[in-house]
């Protein structure tokens, strides 16, 4: 975009009294002050109060609002015959390039002036708590470890013993290593006498067209057919790492298109003869890897308009069954059913490890229904669910994919 | 940007997908460059993790942490397998030295950023909520140079990026979107809100600010 001529830099004279230019004017235009004088005159923003200053020979003017491309915060007044180089942004580049000192200084100018912005801005929040990075690093550990992304929560309570080893936390942030390390993360663990953000609360489909209820409570009816074993399996501290490998396997699966075809919770490892709705996922299962998505539909759908099953296995295949079920309904072109289907299914298994792949999905559904707003509303659901996978990086060039249309 | 070659011998760092380049209160001594990957900005507000920003090849992050050390205010987590340049506030000078077109960069970056903030301060600034709430309408119209102010806009936020925006609690923002809505001003969907005519909502903004000094 930028211009390769070399319009170069030029001499311009200005009588007394003159304006460079008004507060609120746009212009790529950057100055430096040859001769005479230039006042720049600028509104505080907290009080409303004037505040005059003075260019100093050989400074320059105008950059901030040039390169960061938005309207002058200031008039410059010329006081005095007055002589400047004027510039735009290439030739500013050209002529810093050659003068690093000067960049070094606007950096320290700049950020100087940020950092005072900043502290405004916290105090008008109100926010004026100070601040205890030390606690603060404890606690993102605290969210990361309960939320169960383990890996990150290792990262800020191995950064936490690295620079405070002698502080309050020390101890708890070792003891969360080597639960981490040693793999034996269960809910008693969660729950020590530190600092303890309340657990981190769902993101829930606040959808207008479609019938999601929140289903961030589940009422007693909701709960009601689901054994005690499911609930632990999933929210389970134990057995958050093997649900973030599922969802890397969705991905890898069949290699194909999005490849994000599976949706099962686990391989099924029974021998033949195992239980019936385990088995009759799997031929199911079948149908839909050989593309025949109409009559795996219908199987999906004999499975899941049952009532949920008893054992383990069985009750895997039957959750597995809904999220793909919905995924026939979209390779089958059936949009409508696929939503219902994926809406129904986070409502009946609140928290379930398909969810993410599930808004992954209904993303993509309208994405093709052309409602990109809607679209990267989901993917964005995605993109904030933790544990962070392949899916977040696919959401993310999904959402840059509908932004860039 | 050509940065150079012999800079990623010296300076260049690999990171997993997934894996913590640094974490929202860690001290931060070092910035970086992405040469190859992305990265995923994100921030823990009201125990939830919010993504405030993605990052791509040729973007430079951590760069508060180039004139003194100081806590960092978000965390970077690399989105893909992702090879960055990281250096130290030691190293700046010669960094810049040797790669001046990097200097602009940063430059140009800080620039942004301070308009960001101030920008915001004013939307802060302002007392009474539904102005502020307009005010927020206002500068995310101005942040679009594709948008046409004279006509019909549509912004794609949400009531609740409009609060954080505007310092808000989320029910206030709705009450207010909702009565502006009532009005006539606005039609809200979800994720988006059309204004029929920003150019009032910059009006009465303008002449509050300009009372607020009197």
């Amino acid at each position: 975009m930028r211009q390769t001529s070399t319009t170069g830099i030029l001499p311009r004279k200005y009588k007394s009294g003159s304006i460079i230019y008004f507060e609120g004017d746009k212009s790529e235009y950057i100055y430096i002050l040859k001769t005479g004088r230039v006042l720049l005159t600028s509104v505080k923003l907290d009080s409303g109060e004037e505040v005059k200053e003075d260019v100093r020979q050989g400074e320059f003017f105008g950059v901030k609002s040039s390169l960061g491309r938005y309207p002058r915060e200031e008039t410059a007044q010329v006081i005095g015959d007055t002589e400047v180089l004027i510039m735009n942004p290439s030739d500013f580049e050209r002529l810093i390039l050659r003068n690093v000192n000067v960049v070094l200084k606007m950096l320290r100018v700049f950020s100087n002036q940020l950092r005072r912005i900043h502290k405004s801005v916290r105090s008008v929040l109100g926010d004026e708590t100070e601040i205890k990075p030390e606690l603060e690093l404890f606690k993102i550990g605290e969210y990361y470890f309960k939320g169960g992304s383990l890996s990150h929560a290792r990262y800020a309570f191995k950064k936490y013993l690295e620079y405070y080893p002698d502080q309050q936390y020390a101890k708890a942030a070792m003891d969360r290593i080597k639960a981490i390390d040693s793999g034996q993360v269960s809910p008693e663990d969660m729950d020590f006498g530190t600092p303890s953000p309340a657990p981190a609360s769902r993101s829930v489909i606040d959808d207008d067209g479609f019938s999601f209820d929140e289903p961030e409570a589940p009422g007693p009816q909701g709960d009601a057919g689901r054994g005690d074993g499911k609930r632990s399996r999933i929210d389970g501290g134990d057995d958050l790492t093997p649900v973030s490998s599922e969802m890397d396997d969705f991905l890898s699966g069949d290699g194909g298109g999005s490849g994000l075809d599976d949706f099962s919770l686990d391989n099924f490892e029974e021998p033949g003869g195992g239980p019936s709705v385990a088995d009759d996922y799997a031929r199911a299962k079948g149908l839909m890897k050989s593309g025949k998505f109409a009559e795996a539909a219908a199987k999906m759908a004999e499975i899941t308009s049952g009532a949920e099953p008893a054992g383990i296995e069985d009750r895997r295949a039957y959750e597995s069954a809904h999220g793909d079920l919905g995924t026939c309904y979209v390779k089958a072109g059936r949009l409508k059913e696929a939503l219902d289907t994926y809406s129904g299914m986070i409502k009946k298994f609140p928290g379930t490890p398909l969810e993410k792949a599930a808004y992954f999905y209904i993303g993509t559904i309208f994405e093709s229904a052309n409602k990109p707003d809607k679209a990267i509303s989901y993917f964005n659901r995605v993109l904030n669910m933790t544990p962070k996978d392949d899916l977040n990086t696919q959401a993310m060039k999904k959402i840059r994919e509908l932004q860039s249309r | 940007m050509m940065l150079d070659e012999r800079f990623f011998d010296k300076f260049g760092v690999e990171y997993k997908t997934s894996e913590i380049i640094f974490c929202e209160f860690e001290p931060g001594n070092e910035f970086y460059f992405i040469v190859t990957g992305s990265v995923q900005i994100v921030k823990v507000i009201n125990n939830k993790e919010k993504t405030l920003d993605v990052l791509t090849k040729g973007d430079v992050f951590g760069e508060m942490a180039i004139l003194e050390e100081q806590p960092r205010s978000a965390t970077a987590i690399a989105m893909e397998h992702t090879k960055l340049l990281r250096f130290h506030r030691n190293n700046f000078d010669a960094l810049l030295e040797g790669n001046p077109q990097l200097a602009y960069k940063l430059l140009v970056i800080f620039s942004k950023r301070i308009y960001d903030a101030k920008r915001r301060l004013m939307i802060l600034l302002l007392d009474e909520p539904q102005l502020k709430v307009m005010d927020v309408m206002i500068m995310l119209a101005e942040q679009d140079p594709k948008l046409d102010l004279q006509s019909q806009i549509t912004l794609p936020v949400s009531a609740q990026q409009i609060a954080s925006w505007a310092g808000m609690a989320d029910t206030d923002v709705q009450k207010e979107l909702t009565h502006l809505a009532r009005l006539g001003k606005i039609d809200i969907y979800g994720d988006k809100v059309v204004v029929h005519k920003i150019g009032e909502f910059q009006r009465m903004v303008a002449s509050k600010r300009k009372s607020m000094y009197a």
